[in-house]
């Protein structure tokens, strides 16, 4: 009873503030409809997982490195664009896979690149100029490689050819197959030593220029085993180019939908851990720097994409699982859907949108529960938790907390990805959608704690909701009592609620909901 | 031996004097003589004018922002509010309320003090990224506010304030190179300001609490009082470039309130150097004059190759022009004075 006692004085203002939110939610339910509120409730708990999405890999990042990773709602937005890519244009994503796959293996080899450069001895002079002519001289061969590397793509330009109309003819059914592009003037086997040499060349020409202070004292195939199996893959798909693109063309839609999702998570992961080893990791000592890089990475980021996919919005069409129509729907039971794969399903009465909002909160669940046993159950969330409490310890343990870095900083950015993968077929796609997903990742987050991950699915969730009644409300109004007003929340007001409880709670608990007190 | 004025002001009596000639050289180089200039004729001369009013307003801004987050260490993600304010409150005052420009520069204190307040009151509760946060909740909301339709017939909603007019004595259009010498006046003023600041016990107090606020705090010293007026300066500083900013052109864009203006005074800050306050105007001459040049010539991906130097200062340059100048000029000095040292005993 003693123990109830302090539990409940330590964190009085704690439960004050969830009890308000819980009879703010009480009071939201009674003024509207069952099923108006169901429809709200999922629809606010399927942006609570989106925003979950980014906000765990950032949370993530930020308490074990303390990088503030502001370029995370610019990777999400990234990973929306390359699901995109590979669901609607298959053709492009396999021509893609070769140069990349070749342009990334060089990189994979850091261990071995260290491992040669430590052993080099030149004078001052020519150690500094050899490390830049090698940089010179790779970005040349890349350079006159890349140049004439056949890939099929669209054209941002032309109506006919653009995103837009590739996305809305893949919606349509009829899938546009674009004409393969073929080699001229540069032989295959010309093209994959071009990129295997630049990318090898490149890579150790930074490693020389960067000088590791670590390198490893001999070599096993672990050092090579990544460049074996990415210049493998390049390769592969190279010489298997046009059955690998018939397949995925003629793939259930279902099934492409998967693959699209599982690459721009694999992506975002790549992505993640080439941005840590080579941006992130040389500012570990400048913290403040490290916040200004992640912004100018953000910017680049979203002008890439303008470049490369246009200022328009189109929108990634559903995979057939959640398109059906006809007799039988909106289908009754759960049932029902899976013979009919209905678009919609009546939820007490309310008619609720399968893929986005009942898809979407059981992903986010379902990657909750998994990044939960990964961080209780495992020995990588052992050290992560430990990392998070004191890394410096940690790495005095013998562990190489750096690898766990570099290997977070992956798998935050993959949640993210996969956070804008998913949002694709129901947000659609635009060059600033990532901005919005930041800001709200970053009020849940100041909500819930920083660093805290349970604070983090509760941040999202009550920044979901909040949102999502807020605009319901704007619809039906608010009868404010005693009074005859009905006040109409404006489409403005939404996102400035959610930071208006920010401050608030921040002014209440300076570290969020769940976060601990240092 | 103490160095006479002239000797120990250099550098600053050159760029003064470089600033104060600078419309008419750009005329003389055009073939416009000085009195063409002086009387406002339209020209190169002119449009420079207009370019180097831009960069003073940019310059002023960034330097309120290198007062607190340079100086004071505070890292702010709305700073952009501060600008906000002032050129909002100083448009509406002017084209709503019909006010004249003493009154709405009144006015325009006031709003500054009232804003720098209210970030006072949650300046004690945080710190750190969650002021970080904070500060960009506070930006946003007013970036939402001024966009809103409700607001829309004073703020103009999404399209920005139109239509302010300006009293012809100062009007751009027609004064422009009064209102280049005031601008130019007013940024001086406030340079000058800032350097006696800095080197006060007060702007002492405020570096120390950057270096280790916990140390501060240990010696006496009630840190909050100190940031707050550094804050309140600044946010004096940024609404009255904010001002200047309405007075130069037509419209107060909702831009101005957004994330991405906190991180152009960034980008100034660093480019110049962080804590070095005249990389504030070097910095802001170099952005203008590289966002001007790209836009005119690249075009739409000039924002890309902003981000792109951005990126490639933070990660080689990181202290910035001034603030690697400095470093390197010690190390000069230090080698000259080393080679004097050997001549003289191989000398003697």
């Amino acid at each position: 009873m003693d123990n109830f006692k302090v539990t409940l004085r330590k964190n009085l203002v704690l439960y004050l503030t969830l009890g308000v939110l819980v009879s703010l939610l009480i009071a939201a339910a009674q003024g509207m409809e069952s099923k108006d509120f169901v429809i709200t409730f999922l629809r606010g708990l399927a942006v609570g997982s989106l925003t979950f999405l980014v906000a765990s890999g950032f949370s993530l990042i930020f308490g074990l490195m303390h990088v503030l990773n502001l370029a995370h709602g610019t990777l999400y937005m990234i990973g929306a664009y390359i699901a995109w890519t590979v669901f609607v244009r298959p053709d492009t994503f396999v021509d893609l896979l070769t140069p990349l796959a070749l342009l990334l293996s060089g990189f994979t080899l850091q261990g071995v690149w260290a491992f040669v450069a430590a052993r080099i001895r030149l004078s001052g002079a020519m150690g500094r100029i050899l490390p830049w002519g090698g940089m010179a001289l790779s970005l040349v061969i890349l350079f006159m490689t890349l140049a004439r590397y056949p890939i099929a793509v669209w054209d941002v330009e032309v109506f006919a050819q653009s995103p837009g109309t590739y996305a809305f003819m893949a919606d349509q059914g009829t899938r546009l197959v674009p004409e393969a592009a073929v080699f001229e003037g540069l032989s295959p086997a010309l093209a994959v030593i071009g990129l295997l040499a630049g990318s090898l060349l490149a890579a150790f020409s930074m490693v020389w220029l960067a000088h590791p202070p670590t390198a490893p004292q001999q070599l096993t195939w672990r050092h090579f085993a990544p460049f074996a199996v990415l210049s493998l893959v390049g390769i592969l798909a190279l010489i298997f180019n046009e059955p690998l693109t018939a397949w995925l063309v003629g793939l259930n839609t279902n099934w492409l939908f998967l693959v699209s999702v599982v690459v721009a998570v694999l992506a975002g992961m790549g992505l993640g851990g080439l941005m840590e080893v080579t941006l992130i990791r040389p500012l570990y000592v400048r913290h403040i720097y490290q916040i200004m890089l992640t912004l100018g990475m953000s910017v680049i980021g979203v002008e890439i994409v303008r470049a490369v996919w246009g200022r328009p919005e189109f929108i990634m069409p559903k995979p057939a699982l959640f398109t059906g129509s006809g007799p039988g729907c909106p289908a009754t039971t759960l049932a029902a859907w899976w013979q009919l794969n209905c678009a919609t399903i009546l939820v007490l009465g309310g008619r609720v949108r399968v893929y986005n909002e009942i898809f979407i909160p059981l992903v986010g669940l379902v990657v909750l529960v998994a990044v939960w046993l990964l961080l209780k159950r495992s020995r990588l969330g052992m050290i992560i938790r430990a990392g998070v409490q004191d890394s410096e310890m940690v790495e005095a343990l013998g562990i190489n907390v750096r690898q766990v870095f570099t290997l977070v900083f992956a798998l935050g950015v993959g949640l993210a990805a996969l956070g804008g993968a998913l949002a694709a077929p129901s947000l659609g796609l635009s060059y600033h959608m990532g901005e919005s997903v930041m800001l709200n990742a970053l009020v849940a987050l100041a909500i819930g704690g920083l660093t805290s991950y349970p604070g983090a699915a509760l941040g999202s969730v009550i920044v979901g909701l909040i949102q999502q009644f807020m605009i319901k409300y704007g619809q039906i109004g608010i009868a404010i009592p005693f009074t005859e007003i009905v006040f109409k929340p404006t489409p403005p007001i939404v996102p400035a609620s959610t930071i208006f409880l920010m401050v608030i709670i921040l002014l209440l608990l300076p570290n969020g909901l769940l976060g601990k007190k240092e | 031996m103490t160095k006479s004025f002239f000797r120990q002001h250099q550098a600053s009596l050159l760029t003064l004097l470089a600033l104060v000639l600078f419309p008419f050289l750009v005329g003389l180089f055009e073939g416009a003589s000085p009195a063409v200039v002086w009387a406002n004729g339209s020209g190169t001369s002119k449009f420079m004018q207009g370019l180097a009013i831009e960069v003073f307003i940019l310059a002023m801004f960034a330097l309120s922002y290198d007062l607190i987050f340079g100086i004071t260490g505070l890292l702010s993600f709305g700073h952009s509010m501060f600008f906000a304010v002032g050129a909002y409150a100083s448009g509406i005052a002017i084209k709503s309320f019909g006010l004249n420009l003493g009154q709405t520069f009144l006015l325009v204190l006031a709003a500054a003090f009232i804003q720098a307040v209210l970030v006072g009151i949650v300046l004690p509760r945080v710190k750190g990224i969650t002021f970080a946060l904070v500060t960009l909740g506070m930006a946003s909301v007013l970036h939402l506010i001024v966009m809103s339709t409700e607001l829309g017939p004073y703020t103009g909603a999404d399209v920005g304030l139109q239509g302010v007019i300006i009293p012809d004595f100062i009007n751009p259009a027609v004064e422009r190179l009064r209102l280049y010498f005031v601008a130019m006046t007013v940024f001086i003023l406030f340079y000058l300001l800032y350097k006696r600041f800095v080197d006060s016990p007060t702007g002492r107090v405020c570096v120390a609490i950057r270096e280790n606020e916990d140390r501060a705090k240990m010696l006496g010293y009630n840190v909050f009082t100190f940031k707050f007026a550094a804050l309140l300066l600044s946010s004096i500083t940024a609404a009255l470039a904010g001002f200047l900013h309405t007075i130069y052109q037509p419209i107060v864009s909702p831009n101005t309130a957004s994330l991405a203006f906190t991180v152009t005074a960034l980008l100034i800050v660093l480019i110049g150097g962080v804590g070095t306050l005249s990389g504030a105007f070097l910095g802001a001459i170099v952005f203008r004059a590289l966002d001007f040049g790209l836009r005119r010539y690249i075009g739409e991906s000039a924002s890309f190759i902003n981000g792109a130097v951005y990126v490639l200062f933070v990660l080689f340059i990181p202290y910035g022009i001034i603030g690697t100048w400095r470093l390197k000029s010690l190390e000069l000095k230090k080698g000259w004075e080393d080679l004097l040292k050997r001549f003289q005993r191989s000398m003697g």
